[in-house]
């Protein structure tokens, strides 16, 4: 029962005022960078690629904006594999 | 009761986007501080597209226009309409037979210096988009008012233009989010006023609930902050309260409904999860 009524009086949580923010921090950060996701994609690969020429990559690196207040910056994440 | 500064603030009202509420911002914010007893001037700078006459109800008593006054044609005192019910608001209108290149940022400028002169407060209505209408209108401007809704499209828009205002070495730049349904945002339906806040990065001036009393004095011609049961009105008045250097609260954004009180109290018995 009490379930039940969780579940009616929940947050949604794909609501679609979730969705408006995200959106929207990615458009914003790419807006203000003047970049576009496929920029980004390519900033990527390229990057991953000189440091793979280097050292063993495990698993898929992953690559985020940092915002701090209206400055954006690119955070890489390579997860470098242990010996 | 007559108040006045030494010198005049010129304020910008701004969105990029169109259609979200710079002209009824213009026209409540002027007439709420001319209310307060100051003298304010509002310059309609939508050349081609004019609509602060219409919205403040002084159509009928145009006669000059701002291209006019540049091209040396009248003075500043003729274009402007005095407005019979505040007795210190002004309106120079816009040229509907011209457009946006007719006149230049400079040119904008010696006009709003000339009014700085006489009035506390002059108020400029940007037009949307960011050509030539919108360099215009931000060439004079001491501060800057961004409109926007809670909607994806006005943000990235506002966004933008405020990156183009700093650009443009502006220091007091201010947000007003307009059209706020608290019920939609309760519901997860709509970005929250902390959301905007999140995104956009300034100073929050104000909240301006929706309210389908605005579409009403917009037929009439009769700004909104007269009417005193409605909510939108309260909360101009108060931005103007704001903008006149007084410290007043936000107001709560409840909504009555019914059904949103019992989805409150649900939420507030139930442990979280």
């Amino acid at each position: 029962m009490l379930t039940f009524l969780k579940n009616m009086f929940k947050q949604e949580d794909h609501s679609s005022r979730r969705q408006a923010n995200e959106r929207l921090r990615v458009v914003l950060a790419h807006d203000r960078a003047g970049t576009s996701s496929q920029l980004m994609e390519t900033i990527q690969e390229e990057i991953i690629q000189v440091i793979a020429k280097h050292i063993e990559i495990a698993g898929k690196p992953e690559v985020n904006f940092i915002r701090e207040g209206r400055h954006s910056a690119l955070d890489i994440s390579i997860p470098i594999k242990g010996r | 009761m007559e108040k006045s500064q030494s010198t005049g603030q010129v304020i910008v009202v701004t969105s990029g986007k169109g259609g979200v509420g710079k002209t009824t911002t213009v026209a409540n914010l002027s007439t709420a501080l001319a209310r307060m007893g100051y003298k304010v001037a509002v310059m309609d700078l939508d050349i081609g597209l004019k609509k602060l006459d219409l919205i403040l109800g002084l159509e009928n008593r145009v006669i000059y226009d701002i291209v006019q006054v540049i091209e040396g044609e009248c003075s500043l005192k003729q274009a402007l309409v005095k407005d019979k019910r505040f007795p210190g608001l002004s309106m120079l209108p816009a040229a509907q037979t011209r457009n946006k290149d007719d006149i230049t940022p400079e040119q904008v400028q010696k006009v709003c210096d000339d009014l700085k002169q006489e009035f506390d407060y002059v108020f400029i209505d940007c037009p949307a988009g960011i050509e030539q209408g919108f360099k215009n209108a931000i060439a004079a401007a001491d501060k800057a008012i961004v409109v926007t809704n809670p909607e994806v499209s006005a943000v990235r828009d506002a966004d933008r233009i405020i990156g183009m205002l700093e650009s443009a070495q502006y220091k007091d730049i201010n947000l007003l989010i307009n059209r706020v349904q608290n019920d939609m945002v309760k519901s997860g339906n709509m970005m929250s006023i902390e959301d905007l806040t999140e995104h956009l990065c300034i100073n929050l001036l104000g909240i301006v609930p929706e309210d389908k009393n605005v579409i009403v004095s917009t037929n009439k011609g009769e700004p909104i902050i007269l009417n005193q049961r409605s909510q939108a009105a309260q909360a101009f008045n108060n931005i103007a309260q704001r903008i006149s250097g007084e410290d007043v609260p936000f107001l709560p954004l409840d909504d009555n409904s019914f059904w949103s009180k019992l989805i409150g109290l649900g939420r507030s018995l139930l442990p979280a999860r």
